[in-house]
């Protein structure tokens, strides 16, 4: 067994970190488009009308009357716009923020208060145009802003092998 | 393509306005169809009412032959699918078709299932539980109408009668129209807004990539040419061409460092201090 130089010791911590910051990055990057597969799951069970869900009678003779369609379209079109403008900027910062899977969430609300309101068949592809954009736009700012830190973390690494040291910040 | 400025620049603006475009359209869509289709109700309703006032004095006289002659000549206009009464037990008595005269109607059929799915037949619905919407069998989207014809003192009380005043309902009205005029106009609101929102994404995305290709990729392609040019030659550079005042800066910065580097090749004693863009 090789015992390491005190020079190669020192490296090893920030490659491993500078690794596993690699690792966590590649994870992170998919992240969007797990979101847009799980949202398009969602989207197929809306399309069959929520085979699993108990009828909108029975739950809204216990709960009471869901909005009318027209107030959830408005409220889908002003969280769509929010959502949109809220993604932008953080692209534009360049903000690491998980938020993908909250907005599958707030979607499938949607698809649940048309089911609901009985409205589903006539509102389905507005929910799924809104979801496709904002899911769609989050994905490419977390893949955008993933593949620019993957690249500088692999910057650093090949300066660390040339240089015994990371590079100054 | 997403590597590139440009492409970084266009793929998230071509996104998010057309996608909320596409949005904005689905909703209103939906709205202006789910508006269209309450109005033609109420259209269906009215028409079913004037139906039934008008026949109503035919039917206080038990007059057939006039019943017949307006069911028949309501049935003939423009729009109209059917017109048809049946009585109580469900067989059809007056039709603006001849072939379903005396025949039973299913009550299972859309349409009747609504009141006669319980052992008691519900007596009073909604406007809009009366409609229902189908495809006839020549392919025709129709809207019907069962408006119930229901028993009043004038019609128990009359000597010629025999209906008991208990007797609620007396017959139904069922009466359908075409949605054929609906559904093209719908079908050309939908063309109408696919190609708004094409225009739209052309004009928004032609008019930012206009504006970055004058304001950015130009003068960044003008830069980088420059540059190109200034370090693959020995001899002093050229002048920094005409470019924004930020990027401008950044060029005179390289010309004069580069001039200083060259001047300190030739003469490698002399430092030059300072050196300004001619």
């Amino acid at each position: 067994m090789s015992e390491n130089s005190p020079e190669q010791s020192s490296t090893d911590k920030p490659r491993k970190e500078l690794e596993q910051e690699l690792k966590r990055l590649g994870r992170l990057s998919t992240r969007g488009v797990l979101a847009l597969s799980l949202f398009l799951v969602i989207c197929i069970l809306a399309w069959w009308d929520f085979p699993y869900l108990p009828q909108p009678d029975a739950v809204t003779s216990v709960i009471g009357a869901p909005p009318c369609a027209r107030l959830i379209s408005i409220a889908l079109i002003i969280y769509a716009f929010s959502a949109i403008i809220l993604s932008l900027c953080r692209m534009a910062q360049g903000v690491e923020h998980r938020s993908s899977f909250c907005h599958v969430g707030y979607l499938t609300a949607f698809f649940l208060f048309y089911y609901f309101s009985k409205a589903l068949q006539q509102n389905f592809w507005a929910v799924f145009g809104a979801g496709i954009t904002i899911l769609g736009i989050e994905s490419y700012r977390i893949w955008n802003h993933c593949a620019e830190r993957i690249l500088k973390v692999k910057e650093n690494i090949e300066f660390l092998n040339r240089n015994g040291r990371l590079p100054p910040q | 393509m997403f590597a590139t400025l440009a492409g970084r620049a266009l793929v998230p603006v071509g996104l998010a306005v057309t996608g909320f475009m596409v949005v904005c359209c689905l909703v209103l869509y939906s709205a202006i169809s789910d508006n269209l289709h309450q109005t033609e109700i109420v259209n269906a309703t009215n028409l079913a009412d004037t139906v039934l006032k008008s026949t109503r004095y035919a039917m206080h006289k038990s007059d057939r032959e006039t019943l017949a002659t307006i069911i028949h000549n309501v049935g003939e206009q423009h729009g109209v699918d059917h017109v048809r009464i049946f009585n109580k037990k469900g067989v059809v008595t007056f039709s603006a078709k001849a072939d379903e005269l005396n025949h039973q109607v299913d009550k299972s059929a859309e349409g009747c299932i609504i009141c006669h799915k319980g052992p008691t037949p519900v007596s009073s619905l909604g406007t809009m539980q009366q409609a229902r919407t189908y495809r006839n069998t020549a392919g025709m989207d129709v809207i019907a109408i069962t408006a119930p014809i229901y028993n009043s003192p004038d019609c128990s009380a009359a000597a010629c009668h025999v209906h008991p005043a208990v007797q609620k309902i007396l017959g139904t009205l069922d009466i359908g129209l075409s949605r054929t005029e609906v559904v093209r106009s719908l079908a050309m609101l939908r063309i109408q807004m696919i190609i708004f929102t094409l225009l739209c994404l052309i004009l928004t995305i032609g008019g930012v990539t206009a504006l970055l290709m004058r304001t950015v990729f130009t003068p960044i392609r003008k830069l980088r040419d420059f540059v190109e040019a200034s370090e693959s030659s020995t001899t002093p550079p050229a002048t920094p061409p005409d470019l924004p005042h930020d990027l401008d800066m950044i060029a005179t910065s390289y010309y004069n460092s580069r001039l200083n580097s060259l001047k300190e090749t030739v003469n490698p004693e002399s430092s030059v201090s300072q050196s300004e863009k001619p």
